[in-house]
């Protein structure tokens, strides 16, 4: 028999120190001080506790009141990031007591991630935004008096009538996060005029979508990973970029023998599932382009694809020739051997294999050409159309088109909105202008980091106005003091958004959104394999009564403005039956389950049993084919096929900068929730050891980053799992506004230390910049 | 054959992602700052390129010889019919001698009700009503699972039917009713 009381508790000591090291990064803090800090409480005061062995209880035990009380279960979506994952709401007592995935998508299996279980702790927050406020004091002091919905539309309306009288529409800027909202909100926008309407796209995939539509002549392109059997990831990182649905299907392709290789300067839980090659930053072409240069000298390629379905690789052929594996070697660091295994075993695995195309992306200037070639290399293995490849999303208007998938295609009713003043000038991004890389942008996202540089130099015309939702370009967009700089300068700075952000806090006017478990949106059409439409509905009355869905805040605001006749609808009740009528759904039906896809149906690979099918249907380039040479790309940039241009590297003593994400924060999004707060407070530099120890630099010490024009003070988090030349720090910490308390000065914001260089294609350059790192 | 629960962890299937922290904090009402469960990492292992790194849950490991139930002087720290060990905090005074004796560490004293605390497979609020535990059914990884291990026809039964499964310091006879599985995982 053991004496239990002398079994000294080191036993999981390392392991969670470990967790605390990876996530935090921080000071190693094992596993009885995690406890103690837990047991003393929130802030380090210390809570009272019991000596060790009083037979006292610590404090008396609460009724727990909603124990008894039935639970309801509400099917909604999830909004604690992007990716609006199907949710099942569990209520007690008029709140919400869990958020669980919606069992009645098969593709999501009751599953969401940790942000998304944490919903109910953003929801009760009481640092919430509460009520409309406006602007009292200095812009950035934090002074603002409260004020009713009907002052804040007023003062709004007034202001931007000014701004229209000087200096036309297009002088006011939109910008939000991509997303339901966006068809309210763009009204106002286009109502009085103004071509300036941005998303946030420009910050993260982008340069996919340019890629994607230049080939294809559609961006509704993704990639059908669980039944993948080669998985290659170009700093892709799905188990720490969640997005549910995927990050499943990575886990199951692993499940079921697939192979996944991870190029990243950083090791990403991704790459400690598969082989980690570390590749030097800003090289990614050259891999791609040798990839292909083997591939093609292997004669391995598919040739009947190519004839059949695609154009200009005979251009292609020629850009990669001197592209071998050893020159790729000098540029990428990766051995020469390695990219030919590499390549081979991709070949090996196609049509199953995926060279992924990415999520944010955006590393280099011309970035769109790096996700051109990765997907030549895909077409080029005829890796499209079949399970494990790439696929065409099959929404109602593609079902449409394949006689016997037509009965799936149940299509969704749109809402009229009468016509929209035309814009009386050009966007200050160039987007849409033809001979000029603006002339690839998509139209419906822009270059948003241009807004501050308009702002500030007053080209190619002044924006006065700014109206943002949902977004938060001071920690999202880079070069933060910049933007800071440019928002001090606005006549008109409007935020609508949940949180007093980074950014809300230098504007005139505060519009408080209430949460996503408290609002209609209009239906997402989500499909992917299958038709996917998916509802937000709320699960719980409003908690802060004073907050507004932004489908009423925007539609009140037009009536205020005289632009009322764009939103045609009364509540969003009759918005959405509008929306499914068509589709011969109902908003009862929709209640219910939360989630439509059509009884029945299998996923749909065009090409899947004849390899000859036609693709006419999904490839909106000139005689449908898919685009290897692009005449659109050579109009505009000069670069029908992708040319290689060698980026600097770091000198000796600096560091290259990049960033990523982390499984339990949401970009710019979720420092300040209580639960996210509480797993993951701060971020750390991520440094090698070598190159720590060069520098004097310990584990956890203070330490003080430059970019040469910025300082930026942070922990370093010394680890092996970093290549010496290149530091990392996970994105959206370092919160500058007063009003996160919980996040308010923690940890290290990225976008301070990256300057704004606009892309060849508007989007923002995420890992160009270089940094020396220093002791505090 | 009586029933034996089981979770099984198949470590290479941990992402780390911590859905299951989160989900456990929700189901229970695990105060601010304390947890029932996590999955922390181990590692990066190794030096530069060549390095490793997994992920290990921590919870209580139901016990089948339960240090803390042998030290409760109260009886709250017990076995329930299905012999997993549970707190009826109603009983509870706090004294703190399960936390000592717990050689997981796997408990805390619940800093709302006063009671010792820790992983329930969440028996009262899900498994009783026919419901895995709240973890194990928003595994993103699909690390977890969890049933009767007497019964073949189990996930659980499957999984150990085909992989060796390990015990946490197995060396001190608690038997444990977590089983951890290695494969395909550098230690
Ligand atoms: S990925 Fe997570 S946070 Fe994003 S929508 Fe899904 S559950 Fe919510
Ligand atoms: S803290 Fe509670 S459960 Fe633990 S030994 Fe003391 S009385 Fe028993
Ligand atoms: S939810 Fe599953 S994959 Fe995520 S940390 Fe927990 S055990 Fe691991």
């Amino acid at each position: 028999m053991l004496t239990p009381v002398v079994i000294i508790l080191k036993i999981c000591e390392n392991n969670l120190k470990k967790l605390v090291i990876f996530l935090f990064g921080g000071k190693g803090v094992n596993r009885r001080q995690f406890i103690k800090r837990a047991l003393y409480g929130a802030g380090g005061t210390a809570v009272a506790i019991s000596g060790f062995g009083a037979l006292t209880k610590a404090a008396p035990k609460p009724a727990l009141a909603t124990a008894t009380n039935e639970e309801t279960t509400v099917f909604s979506s999830c909004e604690m990031c992007r990716n609006q994952c199907p949710v099942a709401v569990k209520v007690v007592d008029g709140k919400v007591s869990k958020i669980e995935g919606n069992p009645n998508d098969s593709g999501f299996g009751g599953v969401i991630c940790a942000r998304g279980n944490s919903g109910p702790s953003m929801l009760y927050d009481p640092q919430r935004l509460k009520k409309p406020m406006i602007r009292t004091g200095e812009r950035g002091s934090g002074k603002y008096k409260e004020v009713s919905w009907d002052e804040a539309y007023t003062y709004i309306a007034e202001k931007v009538k000014e701004l229209q009288q000087k200096y036309g529409g297009e002088s006011v800027a939109f910008a939000s996060r991509k997303g339901p909202h966006d068809w309210f909100f763009r009204a106002i926008g286009k109502g009085i005029g103004s071509p300036n309407i941005f998303s946030h796209e420009a910050t993260c995939p982008m340069t996919r979508s340019v890629a994607l539509h230049s080939m294809f002549g559609s961006e509704a392109i993704a990639a059908d990973y669980g039944n993948a059997k080669y998985i290659v990831s170009v700093g892709r990182n799905w188990l720490e970029g969640i997005h549910v649905a995927q990050t499943r299907s990575i886990m199951k392709a692993i499940d079921n023998g697939a192979k996944i290789v991870v190029l990243d300067p950083r090791f990403s839980v991704t790459a400690s599932k598969g082989e980690w090659i570390p590749i030097k930053g800003a090289t990614d072409l050259a891999f791609v382009m040798a990839m292909a240069n083997v591939i093609i000298a292997d004669g391995t390629y598919d040739k009947d694809f190519i004839e059949r379905y695609t154009s200009g690789f005979d251009k292609w052929q020629v850009e990669v020739k001197d592209k071998t594996p050893e020159w790729a070697e000098k540029e990428t660091g990766i051995p020469k051997d390695t990219i030919i295994r590499i390549a081979r075993e991709f070949v090996k695995h196609s049509p199953k294999a995926i060279l992924d195309f990415g999520w944010r992306t955006g590393i280099t200037p011309n970035d769109y050409q790096l996700r051109r070639a990765i997907m030549f290399v895909n077409m080029m293995m005829g890796n499209f159309e079949v399970p494990g490849g790439y696929y065409h999303k099959k929404y109602a208007a593609v079902l449409k088109k394949f006689p016997e998938m037509s009965s799936y295609a149940k299509t969704l009713g749109d809402i009229y909105q009468p016509a929209f003043p035309k814009p009386s000038t050009y966007r200050i991004d160039g987007t849409g202008i033809k001979g000029i890389p603006g002339q690839l942008i998509p139209e419906g996202d822009g270059a948003v980091s241009q807004i501050p540089e308009s702002i500030l130099t007053g080209q190619p015309y002044p924006i006065k106005g700014w109206f943002v939702h949902r977004f938060n370009p001071v920690i999202s967009v880079t070069e933060s003091d910049r933007i800071i700089e440019a928002l001090k300068k606005l006549d008109l700075l409007v935020v609508c958004d949940i949180y007093m952000t980074d950014t809300a806090m230098f504007a005139d006017v505060i519009l408080p959104e209430c949460s996503y478990l408290e609002r209609y949106d209009k239906v997402f059409d989500m499909s992917g394999k299958t038709p996917k439409y998916v509802l937000r509905q709320p699960a719980v009355e409003l908690v802060y009564p004073d907050t507004k869905p932004s489908w009423q805040i925007y539609k009140e605001l037009a009536v205020k403005m005289g632009l009322g006749h764009y939103f045609p609808y009364e509540d969003m009740e009759e918005f959405i039956s509008r929306q499914l009528a068509p589709a011969g759904l109902t908003l009862d039906y929709m209640k219910q389950k939360g989630v439509w896809t059509p009884e029945g149906m299998k996923p749909f690979y065009i090409r899947a049993n004849d390899h000859t099918a036609s693709l006419d249907d999904i490839v909106h380039r000139t005689d449908s084919k898919i685009e290897f040479y692009s005449e659109e790309v050579e109009e505009a940039t000069k670069q029908g096929i992708p040319k290689y241009e060698q980026y600097p590297q770091p000198q000796e003593g600096e560091f290259r900068f990049v960033q990523g994400k982390v499984a339990v924060h949401t970009n710019a999004g979720t420092a300040n929730v209580p639960v996210l707060n509480e797993l993951m407070p701060e971020n750390s530099l991520w440094i090698n050891q070598e190159s720590a120890n060069k520098l004097g630099i310990r584990e956890g010490e203070d330490i003080i980053i430059s970019n040469g024009k910025y300082e930026h003070k942070g922990k370093a988090k010394v680890t092996q799992g970093i290549r010496p030349d290149t530091v990392f720090c996970y994105h959206g910490f370092g919160r500058i506004s007063p009003g996160l308390k919980r996040a308010y000065g923690k940890g290290i914001n990225g976008n301070k230390l990256i300057n704004n260089v606009i892309g060849e294609v508007g989007n923002v350059c995420t890992s160009m910049s270089f940094v020396t790192v220093k002791k505090a | 054959m009586a029933k034996h629960y089981g979770m099984v962890i198949q470590i290479a299937k941990c992402i780390g992602c911590q859905a299951c922290t989160v989900a456990c904090k929700f189901q229970n009402k695990v105060p601010e700052g304390q947890y029932r469960t996590m999955s922390p990492a181990v590692g990066p292992i190794g030096t530069y390129p060549n390095v490793s790194m997994h992920f290990g849950k921590e919870a209580c490991q139901m016990c089948q010889n339960a240090l803390c139930v042998d030290v409760c002087p109260t009886k709250a720290s017990h076995y329930d019919e299905n012999g997993l060990v549970m707190v009826d905090a109603d009983k509870c005074v706090g004294c703190r001698y399960c936390l000592a004796a717990c050689p997981y560490d796997a408990r805390f004293i619940n800093k709302e009700t006063g009671a010792a605390d820790k992983y329930t497979f969440c028996f009262e609020e899900r498994l009783s009503k026919g419901l895995q535990p709240a973890c194990v059914s928003t595994c993103l990884g699909g690390s977890l699972s969890f049933g009767d291990v007497n019964d073949p026809n189990s996930d659980v039964a499957k999984i150990l039917g085909k992989s060796k499964a390990e015990f946490r310091l197995s060396e001190l006879g608690t038997k444990p009713r977590i089983y951890y599985i290695y494969d395909g995982v550098v230690k």
